[in-house]
């Protein structure tokens, strides 16, 4: 059962020509990503160092663990997503999106990138600030001062 | 309705990084997945090399590259620049311009 603390405002149809509710910006989404990439691959780093096949064993299960685990939970938010201030939460009930939905949004990076990073440009002109990962899990990335976190990572 | 604040923020990344990765060591890049699996380019392959030579004014490469690196930097020139408070593009411009784009990739890259 959901905790009640986690509520977020519910899904509004979309008004105007503008997205249907606040949307994390450009900028801290892109710098959110680098601080999470730079921990990712310090970790990695230090793997592919001893062993290049070690090292992309660990860097792939270490980032499937982290993303998976800290975007579907509560509060959803990599450590990169807490520094900016922004969470990823389901579009259509404001709520966590869960681990698996946060696992589908991790193989999702994978599409976006594929087409020289088309599917993480789109949210520069999709209405939602979605990127293909945002709509194949359904969610939507949102700024913390209009979704309040209680607990991180909840 | 596109958000104005945004797209200054990327146009002066994108110009930041034209100006900037080509006197880093070893001329970082980004390599296309799709092109490096299937041997087929996306639509914006070519773009950086675009990019990073319409910002150092060599425009002959730069349209053999990518034509739409041109408008790109154009585009976060004009936005930098004139600061415009709303912007709206017709819904069928991005999706011509990435048709355009990648007709004339596969076209460079002898697919058609």
């Amino acid at each position: 059962m959901t905790d009640p603390s986690y509520q977020q405002p519910a899904y509004q149809p979309p008004a105007g020509d503008g997205p249907s509710g606040p949307r994390a910006s450009f900028g801290r989404r892109l710098v959110a990503a680098i601080i999470d990439g730079i921990l990712l691959g310090v970790v990695g780093g230090i793997f592919y160092a001893i062993d290049n096949t070690l090292g992309y064993i660990v860097q792939l299960l270490l980032t499937i663990a982290y993303l998976t685990y800290l975007e579907g939970s509560p509060s959803g938010q990599t450590v990169g997503k807490k520094a900016m201030g922004i969470r990823v939460i389901d579009f259509r009930t404001g709520g966590s999106i869960g681990y698996g939905r946060a696992f589908i949004r991790w193989i999702g990076r994978y599409v976006s990138a594929i087409a020289c990073l088309l599917g993480y440009f789109w949210m520069l002109w999709d209405k939602e600030k979605q990127t293909w990962h945002d709509k194949f899990a359904n969610d939507v990335v949102v700024p913390e001062s209009a979704y309040p976190v209680q607990n991180w990572p909840g | 309705m596109l958000d104005p604040g945004e797209l200054r923020l990327a146009g002066g990344v994108m110009l930041a990084a034209g100006l900037a990765l080509p006197v880093l060591p070893g001329h970082p890049s980004l390599q296309c997945p799709l092109r490096a699996l299937s041997g087929l380019p996306c639509p914006l392959c070519g773009l950086s090399t675009s990019v990073e030579e319409t910002v150092r004014l060599n425009l002959g490469d730069a349209l053999a590259a990518n034509p739409l690196g041109v408008l790109l930097v154009l585009a976060a020139l004009a936005l930098l620049v004139l600061r415009p408070a709303r912007l709206a593009l017709p819904r069928a411009v991005m999706p011509t311009a990435l048709a355009a784009s990648w007709l004339f990739e596969l076209h460079r890259f002898s697919f058609l």
